[in-house]
C-alpha cells in the first residue's frame, strides 16, 4: 500500500514528469534519454561520409544534389536512464521522530522513483547506514515496482552514525552503470565528511542532485529557555547549552551558513541542490521546487 | 533627605540575593538533538557545577529596579524642609556622665544640640527640656537658636536615675500643645524606629562599668556604739573585675579592700569597728567610664541619745520607756501640744492621743482616739492571737508571737497604703507606713509599760519600734532626689549642698527638694548640725551594656509636622507597583516576542 502523499491523482502529475541528466550514459535499451553512442532515434547528431553497406535510407539527398558527394546522417541512440537513490537512514534522519523527518524523506526518494520507474527506466535505491554499508534494493524497471520500492523503504528505521564518504564508496563498489544519483540526507555533518562523499559520486560520473532534509524542529528549534542538556542523536554526546532567544537566533545564524556552504559546493561542483523542510507539502515541493532546479525535464 | 526607618537601608544588603536566582545551575534538562554540530561552538561540556556563567537579561535590571524601589520605600524617605519651632529634650541623668573618648556624655549632647541649632533658621524658635527628675522646660519664653544654644551649654546632669517616660506619647503630646515642627530627643539610649515629628539622637557606646549599689554605716543594735559598714559593688562588665573598695571618714582614709567579682554579679564588703565620723564615703578605686556611681555616702547613724517626745494623758506608762538606755522621754499631755516647743526630738508618740495633722517627724500612735483622722479602728478584742506577721522585718525580729497576746487591742482600719506588720483574725494590729522619708507606726494595742523580762514579747517588740524609728542602720542615705524634710526652719538657717554651695532656707519651707547630686548635704539648724546623705540609686543608670532603646514608633503627623515634611515613599511604593505590573507583563511577552522574530528571520536566511 502506497503512503498517504501518494494519491492517483499525485501519481498522475508524477507520471508526467521526466528526470533531466545533463550528462549522457550507456543505457541497456533503448530509452528517452541521449546516449553518447549514435542510434536510430529521431534526433540529428551528424553527418558521415557513405561507406559501402551503409544503409541507403540514411543517405542525405539533398547534400548529394548539391555537392555530388554521398553523405549518411546520423542520429542519436535514446536509452534508458540508470537511477540512484540513496537515502540517509542514519540516526539523526530520525529526529524529532521517524515519521517527522526520515518518513517525509522516503517519500521524496519514492516520489523520484516513481518519476523514474513511469518512464520505464531503472532505479535502486540505498539506504546510507554504518551498520548495513550495503542495503540496497536491485534496479526496479516499471511502475508496478513502486510496491516494492515502498516495502523497502518502510522496513527502513534510522538507526547509527554516518561517515558518508566510507559508506558511499561501500555502495559504488559494486555500480556498473553510470546513470542519475540522487542523495538526500540532512547533511548535519561537517564540511569535510560531506564534501568526500559527493566528491566520491562525482568521480563516478554520476550525474547528482542533493536534497537535504530538515525538520521544522531543526530549522526552528522549541526548546524551554535556561540550561539544557543536549544528546547529539548520533554520537550520544552529551552538551550543556544555555538556551535563550539569542541562542536560538545563534543557531539560526549557524545552520543558514551550513545550508549556505553546502549549497555553494553543489553549485560550484555541478550538483542539483534543493531544501525540504518536512513540514512542507510534498507535491509542492516536488511539483515546484525540483524542477526550478532543473531536476525534470 | 531623611529616612524615617533607617533600619530599611539594610535592605540594600539584600539586593545583591536577586542574583541567586541568575547564578543557580539548573538540572539542565535532557533533550536529544539530530546533530549538535551547530552547537559544539557555543556549548560547552557537561559538569556538575552548581553555578552556571551569570546571564542577566533585561528583565533582571526590572527586577533589580522594583526591589531597588521597594527597599527604598521601606526606608520611609521624606524631604525634610527646615523647621521653624523646634524642642530640644536633653538627657540629664545619671547616665550622661558616662565617658566617651574623655568627654562625658552629656557634653557631647551639648554639642550636638548646638550643632542643631546652628542649623536653625534665625528666625526659628528653641525650646529646651531636660527629662531628669521630670520633664520639664528649663526657660519661660521660647528662644532663638542661639540663647538656646547657650542656654544648653550651662546645662549639667544630675545624679538621678531617668523619669520612666515613655517617649513615643510624651514628644508628640508635647509637639502636639506647643505646635512644635520637631522634637529632637538627646539620650544616650538607642532609639528603636523613628517618626516625622520626634528624632532621637543616639550619644554613646555601650561599656563596661562597676558601681556601689549599696553603703550603709549601722551600729550592731540600738545602743551599741560599735560602727559597722557594709558595701555592695556590681560589676556591669563582660570580665570579672578585682575592685578596690575604699572607705573614708570625713575625707581621711579608714579602710580598704579588694574584692573580685564576676561579670553581671554583685559582692559584699563589709567593714566592722570602723571610727566614729559625722559622714562617711566609699569609693571604687579602680576607674571606669561613669565615675558616679564609684562613690557612695553616708551619714553616722542617729545619735545614742534618743530623744522621744510623748503626747498622752496617761504619762507613768510611757515613763517605763525611761528605763530603756540612752532613751530620752519628754511627756506632756495632749492639750499641751501646741503650746511647747517640740523641736530636737527624733520621735513622737501619741498615746491615746492624736495630732491635728500628720506630724514631719517620725511618729508612734498608740490606739488613738475615735476622732483620729490617722486611722479608723474596729471593734475591741480581747486577748487577741497574732495570725500572721511580717518577716523578715525590724519590727518582728525576735518577736515570739505565740506569746504575744494584747489584753485590749483594736484592729486597725489602714485609710492610706502601708505595710500590715502584725495581724490578727479581728484585724491588722500594727500598720507602718512612710511619708517623704518619715515613718509611722500605728498599733491597735498598748505596749506599754515597758516591763522589761517581765513581758519579754512586748518589750522586744518596744524595742524594735525603737529600733525602726531611729533606725540604728541608720546610716542608710536615701536616694537622690528625694526630699530632705527640714523641720521648723528659723531665720538663718541654710543647707549646703555637696559642692559647697550653701543655700539659705526660707521659713515656713517644709522640705528641700533640690538633693539631685549626690553627697552630704548639711543643714544647719540654729545651732545644730544635721547630716543627710544622697546617693544615685538607680542600677539601669550604672549599667550601661545594653541600655534600653527609646521606642518611637508611631508616625502621627499633626498639621504642624506635615508642614515641614514631605513624605515621598507611598509614591515609591506606587511606583513599585507599577514596575511590578510592567514585570509580569512583560516577562512572558518578551519570551515571545524573542521567539517568534527569529523564526522569521531564520526563515529568510534559509
Amino acid at each position: 500500500m502506497l503512503p498517504s502523499p501518494f494519491t492517483p491523482h499525485f501519481l498522475t502529475q508524477l507520471e508526467i514528469l521526466r528526470l533531466r541528466t545533463r550528462k549522457e550514459f550507456l543505457g541497456s535499451h533503448t530509452g528517452g534519454y541521449s546516449s553518447p553512442r549514435r542510434g536510430t532515434s529521431l534526433e540529428f547528431a551528424d553527418y558521415r561520409r557513405y561507406t559501402p553497406g551503409d544503409d541507403l535510407r540514411y543517405l542525405d539527398w539533398g547534400i548529394y544534389a548539391r555537392t555530388d558527394r554521398l553523405y549518411v546522417k546520423l542520429f542519436r541512440e535514446e536509452v534508458d536512464l540508470f537511477a540512484y537513490v540513496f537515502i540517509d537512514a542514519s540516526a539523526s534522519m530520525g529526529y524529532p521522530s521517524r515519521e517527522v523527518k526520515f518518513l517525509p524523506a522516503t517519500h521524496v526518494g519514492l516520489a523520484l522513483s516513481y518519476v523514474v520507474l513511469a518512464n520505464h527506466d531503472h532505479v535502486k535505491l540505498h539506504l546510507l547506514q554504518e551498520n548495513s554499508r550495503t542495503n540496497a534494493t536491485p534496479f526496479y524497471r516499471g511502475r508496478r515496482r513502486m510496491t516494492d520500492c515502498v516495502n523497502f523503504l518502510a522496513l527502513a528505521a534510522p538507526d547509527g552514525s554516518l561517515q558518508l564518504a566510507p559508506v558511499l564508496a561501500d555502495h559504488l563498489k559494486k555500480m556498473r552503470r553510470p546513470g542519475k544519483a540522487i542523495l538526500i540526507s540532512d547533511f548535519l555533518m561537517p564540511a569535510a565528511s560531506y564534501q568526500p562523499g559527493l566528491n566520491l559520486l562525482r568521480a563516478f560520473n554520476l550525474d547528482i542532485a542533493v536534497i537535504q532534509i530538515l525538520s521544522r524542529h531543526e530549522v526552528d528549534p522549541r526548546f524551554p529557555n535556561g540550561s539544557l542538556a543536549l544528546i547529539d542523536s548520533e554520537t550520544q554526546k552529551e552538551i550543556r547549552y544555555q538556551w535563550s532567544a539569542e541562542a536560538r537566533q545563534d543557531y539560526q545564524a549557524k545552520l543558514a551558513h551550513h545550508n549556505a556552504e553546502l549549497r555553494s559546493f553543489c553549485h560550484q561542483s555541478g550538483i542539483h541542490y534543493s531544501l525540504y523542510v518536512t513540514d512542507r507539502d510534498l507535491s509542492d515541493f516536488v511539483f515546484a521546487t525540483l524542477p526550478a532546479i532543473g531536476l525534470f525535464k | 533627605m531623611e529616612f524615617l526607618n533607617l533600619t530599611g537601608l539594610f535592605g540594600f544588603l539584600a539586593l545583591p540575593l536577586l542574583l541567586i536566582p541568575y547564578l543557580i545551575r539548573r538540572k539542565p534538562q535532557r533533550l536529544p538533538f539530530s546533530s549538535l554540530l551547530l552547537f559544539m561552538d557555543a556549548g560547552e561540556s557537561a559538569s556538575a557545577k552548581p553555578w552556571g556563567r551569570l546571564r542577566l537579561p533585561p528583565l533582571f535590571y526590572l527586577q533589580l529596579l522594583l526591589l531597588a524601589l521597594l527597599i527604598f520605600a521601606l526606608t520611609e524617605p521624606v524631604f525634610s524642609i527646615r523647621p521653624t519651632n523646634v524642642a530640644m529634650v536633653l538627657d540629664n541623668s545619671a547616665s550622661m556622665q558616662a565617658l566617651e573618648d574623655g568627654k562625658t556624655r552629656f557634653s557631647l549632647a551639648q554639642e550636638r544640640a548646638d550643632a542643631l541649632a546652628g542649623e536653625l533658621g534665625v528666625g526659628a524658635k528653641v525650646d529646651v527640656y531636660l527629662t531628669t527628675p521630670t520633664l520639664e522646660k528649663v526657660h519661660a519664653v521660647p528662644l532663638s537658636p542661639g540663647e538656646a544654644a547657650a542656654i544648653v551649654g550651662k546645662l549639667a546632669p544630675y545624679d538621678l536615675g531617668e523619669a520612666p517616660i515613655d517617649y513615643d506619647t510624651v514628644l508628640e503630646q508635647l509637639a502636639r500643645q506647643h505646635k512644635y515642627q520637631r522634637v529632637y530627643l538627646l539620650t544616650d539610649r538607642p532609639a528603636r524606629g523613628q517618626s516625622a515629628l520626634a528624632r532621637v539622637i543616639t550619644i554613646g557606646q555601650p561599656h563596661g562599668n562597676t558601681a556601689l549599689t549599696a553603703f550603709d554605716v549601722q551600729r550592731s543594735s540600738l545602743v551599741n556604739a560599735r560602727l559597722d559598714a557594709s558595701v555592695e559593688v556590681a560589676n556591669y562588665s563582660e570580665r570579672d573585675e578585682k575592685i578596690k573598695i575604699l572607705l573614708k571618714g570625713n575625707g581621711a582614709e579608714l579602710a580598704h579592700r579588694e574584692v573580685l567579682v564576676g561579670s553581671g554579679k554583685t559582692a559584699a564588703v563589709a567593714f566592722e569597728g570602723i571610727a566614729d565620723h559625722p559622714s562617711y564615703e566609699a569609693e571604687i578605686a579602680n576607674p571606669d567610664v561613669l565615675p558616679v556611681d564609684n562613690r557612695r555616702f553616708a551619714v553616722a547613724p542617729a545619735s545614742r541619745n534618743l530623744r522621744i517626745l510623748g503626747i498622752t494623758p496617761r504619762p507613768r506608762e510611757l515613763e517605763s520607756l525611761k528605763a530603756i538606755p540612752g532613751v530620752q522621754i519628754d511627756i506632756i499631755a495632749p492639750a499641751d501640744y501646741d503650746k511647747s516647743e517640740h523641736s530636737g526630738y527624733g520621735l513622737e508618740i501619741y498615746h491615746f492621743a492624736t495630732p491635728a495633722a500628720l506630724p514631719r517627724i517620725a511618729a508612734l500612735f498608740i490606739l488613738p482616739p475615735e476622732s483620729s483622722t490617722v486611722v479608723d479602728l474596729g471593734q475591741p478584742v480581747s486577748n487577741v492571737t497574732v495570725s500572721n506577721w511580717r518577716d523578715p522585718h525590724v519590727l518582728t525580729r525576735y518577736v515570739n508571737f505565740n506569746l504575744f497576746r494584747p489584753a485590749y487591742a483594736r484592729p486597725l482600719k489602714p485609710q492610706t497604703a502601708g505595710d500590715i506588720i502584725i495581724d490578727s483574725a479581728a484585724g491588722p494590729l500594727a500598720f507602718a507606713s512612710e511619708r517623704q522619708g518619715v515613718r509611722y507606726l500605728t498599733v491597735g494595742f498598748d505596749p506599754f509599760p515597758y516591763l522589761g523580762r517581765d513581758n519579754l514579747p512586748m518589750s522586744v517588740f518596744t524595742l524594735n519600734l525603737l529600733d525602726w524609728f531611729f533606725d540604728s542602720r541608720g546610716g542608710k542615705s536615701q536616694a537622690t532626689g528625694e526630699a530632705i524634710f527640714l523641720g521648723k526652719v528659723q531665720q538663718g538657717d541654710q543647707i549646703v549642698l555637696p559642692g559647697g554651695k550653701k543655700l539659705s532656707i526660707t521659713p515656713g519651707a517644709g522640705f528641700f527638694g533640690g538633693a539631685f547630686y549626690q553627697g552630704i548635704y548639711q543643714l544647719t539648724h540654729g545651732g545644730e548640725r544635721q547630716l543627710f546623705a544622697r546617693n544615685l540609686r538607680d542600677p539601669g543608670e550604672s549599667d550601661l551594656r545594653t541600655p534600653a532603646p527609646v521606642a518611637i514608633g508611631g508616625d502621627s503627623p499633626n498639621g504642624a509636622s506635615a508642614s515641614v515634611l514631605f513624605s515621598f515613599w507611598p509614591y515609591l511604593l506606587i511606583a513599585s507597583l507599577a514596575l511590578l505590573l510592567l514585570e509580569w507583563f512583560l516577562s512572558p511577552r518578551m519570551a515571545f516576542l524573542k521567539s517568534s522574530r527569529a523564526p522569521a528571520r531564520a526563515a529568510q536566511r534559509l
